[in-house]
């Protein structure tokens, strides 16, 4: 089975969640593999036949004498005649909106249809999930959006980059590396497309380094087949957190309200308030603050610096500065 | 003393039944032994499993009884319409759909969501796109107000602020609520990350939304986004590199494009009247870019670049 198990203890909250999803679906089934709940529900045998063995002790005589009528015997549950738990639960705040979400993103991916089934399921998503919690004398009809709504617009080359992957073709792209102020020309294979953090990226195999890399789509200046086909890779998914920027070092930078836009644009680790700076808080936007922000290379530090100029000072790393200056003197010695 | 997950089950199971509301009395009465003796430690542990049910969507209601001997005591009750799933009557290909939608843009919550609804978590399917979503945990609660009308009160930007909420709206990497704020009086758009403390809820059905509302065009145009002011007042003249030129082009479109040169560099005619945001792009672009014109917004970009290399480095830090 290729499903991985969970790790670590469950709580008893946990379980009774968990069981409730089973349950109703077991009611349905009357007899199945004790395997194909198992990988159905993501979880061991042993703990699905544990919880089942479980529940079918629990009862409340004279008032609920067994509830449910399940058992476990070599390999197959039986459950019996339905009494309770034959409906799940109604979905959860975090549940509703999880599944809108989701459905909304994939409606905005390449290849979606708007007249397809999954825009058809999320009218019918949205219709019960915007009823949810209504009064029925309140009675509002809700927007077939039921509150959600996904933009993820992307760069030109997205089609491009996903029809290389479908294809196993070989491209040859030249590429903006920002990390070195760079276009260089890479020969790749494009497995898996993702947009994360409103950026759209790719995995590519890359012949130079023969390594797995991921490359921004719209840092691609150009892009061309070479006419080489490999074989796919059905198994390339998108890295669990891409953004892995813990092993980059930090820099400190003290940022005047003119500033303050880079708190928006790049991640940073903190913001503090700088003393001295009354009762202001660091949401105010007219106050002095410190970040703390991870540095892709030196020169994109020079490089954010010499657009922040006297905006910002750089705290740390000591001699941050030095490559400012000398960046700063390139780009003017274009303007003699 | 039972297992929890038992005791639960009970308790549950006991409250499904009932239709009428039970005092705390009678419940212990028909768990009989599953709750610890003593008056304070089996109220505790019916709290906790209380609390434990409606945090799995358990919708126990409570009620205080009124006009009679008992009147003041606290029932407790499961109104089976609001515990049951409703039927969505998804078609078998809607399933799929959004079993791959799931898959597409991976939850922990959605996949329990697939799950009640009669979905099987998809491992076969590994689309060739998908999409990773920022979770803030005020979502759910923001949408669930939208959709029962219900205002909202959150601290933001240091003042509280009242919002009737309208709709969220995720877009470059952040998710917004978009509503009528009632401090400004007017419809305004707030980053759900910047929320600052718990989230007060009004009565249901509080306001009424425009009814040709959609957030993804409510949503402000960004003033830092180069090339989409609608209002062109000031113009420059920026050179763009070979090398830059093609992405350039792209962010910009082909009509700012005025000439194309033999070396593979463009000039481009952008918006300057947010000077800010046309220095921060311009800059970016490091020395494959230089602006030719007009004069003042040239000076400008040399006047900066200037003030850059000649800051003091041992000079004091600012406050």
């Amino acid at each position: 089975m290729s499903v991985a198990k969970k790790a670590g203890p469950r709580n008893a909250q946990d379980r009774l969640r968990r069981l409730l999803i089973v349950l109703p679906w077991l009611m349905e089934q009357g007899q199945v593999p004790l395997a194909t709940v198992a990988e159905r529900f993501d979880m061991s045998e042993n703990e699905i036949a544990k919880d089942l063995e479980l529940v079918a002790m629990c009862g409340l005589p004279p008032y609920v004498d067994e509830m449910v009528d399940v058992f476990v015997d070599h390999g197959m549950v039986f459950v019996g005649i339905p009494r309770l738990f034959t409906r799940p639960l109604r979905l959860t705040a975090p549940e509703g909106f999880a599944l809108l979400a989701a459905g909304r993103a994939a409606m905005e991916l390449p290849g979606a249809d708007a007249e397809g089934p999954l825009a058809r399921g999320l009218v019918k998503l949205a219709d019960a999930l915007g009823r949810a919690g209504l009064d029925e004398d309140v009675g509002q009809r809700v927007d077939d959006t039921a509150g959600v709504a996904v933009d993820l617009e992307r760069p030109a080359g997205t089609e491009d980059v996903l029809d290389a992957v479908a294809d196993g073709a070989e491209l040859r792209i030249e590429y903006f590396s920002p990390a070195r102020g760079e276009v260089n020309a890479r020969t790749i294979v494009p497995r898996h497309v993702f947009v994360e953090g409103g950026n759209w990226y790719f995995l590519a195999d890359d012949e130079q380094s023969n390594e797995r890399r991921t490359f921004r789509i719209d840092r691609i200046e150009s892009i061309d087949r070479t006419g080489t086909v490999h074989e796919l890779d059905p198994d390339a998914v998108a890295p669990d957190a891409f953004f892995t920027d813990a092993d980059l070092p930090r820099a400190r930078v003290r940022l005047q309200p003119g500033a303050r836009w880079i708190v928006d644009r790049y991640p940073t680790d903190s913001v503090e308030l700088v003393s001295g700076s009354g009762k202001r808080t660091t949401q105010d936007r007219n106050a002095v603050v410190d970040v703390v922000l991870p540095v892709a290379s030196d020169w994109w530090l020079s490089r954010l610096l010499v657009r922040l100029g006297p905006d910002a000072q750089v705290i740390e790393p000591a001699g941050a500065d030095d490559g400012a200056r000398e960046l700063a003197a390139r780009i003017l010695s274009t303007y003699d | 003393m039972a297992d929890r997950v038992e005791r639960l089950t009970n308790l549950l199971a006991l409250l499904l039944e009932s239709r009428v509301g039970l005092s705390l009395a009678e419940i212990l009465t028909a768990l009989d032994g599953q709750y610890p003796s003593g008056e304070r430690a089996h109220r505790t542990a019916f709290e906790r499993d209380k609390a434990a049910l409606r945090d799995i969507g358990v919708p126990i209601e409570t009620e205080v009884r009124t006009g009679d001997a008992l009147a003041g005591q606290t029932r407790y009750r499961i109104d089976r319409a609001q515990y049951e799933l409703d039927d969505l009557d998804l078609a078998p290909d809607e399933m799929r759909a959004l079993q791959v939608a799931v898959a597409t843009v991976r939850t922990d919550s959605g996949h329990d969501a697939i799950l009640k609804l009669g979905g099987a978590l998809s491992t076969g399917d590994r689309p060739p796109v998908s999409a990773v979503l920022p979770d803030r945990p005020e979502l759910p609660t923001v949408r669930a107000a939208v959709a029962a009308r219900r205002s909202v009160t959150f601290g933001y930007g240091g003042a509280q602020r009242a919002v009737d909420p309208w709709g969220v709206l995720l877009r470059g990497g952040f998710w917004y609520l978009v509503g009528h704020d009632h401090l400004r009086d007017a419809k305004r758009t707030f980053r759900i990350d910047r929320f600052d403390g718990e989230i007060e809820l009004g009565e249901p059905g509080s306001f009424e939304r425009p009814a040709d509302f959609d957030p993804r065009s409510a949503f402000p145009a960004d003033p830092k986004q180069i090339g989409h002011a609608s209002d062109d007042a000031v113009e420059a003249t920026v050179r763009i590199g070979a090398i830059r030129a093609a992405a350039s082009e792209r962010e910009l479109g082909t009509d700012r494009v005025i000439a194309r040169r033999g070396d593979g560099s463009i000039d481009v005619l952008v918006p300057a009247t947010n000077l800010d945001a046309f220095r921060s792009w311009v800059i970016g672009l490091v020395e494959h870019a230089v602006v030719l014109g007009p004069p003042e917004i040239r000076r400008e970009i040399v006047e900066w670049l200037r003030a850059v290399v000649e800051a003091d480095p041992h000079g004091e830090v600012a406050t």
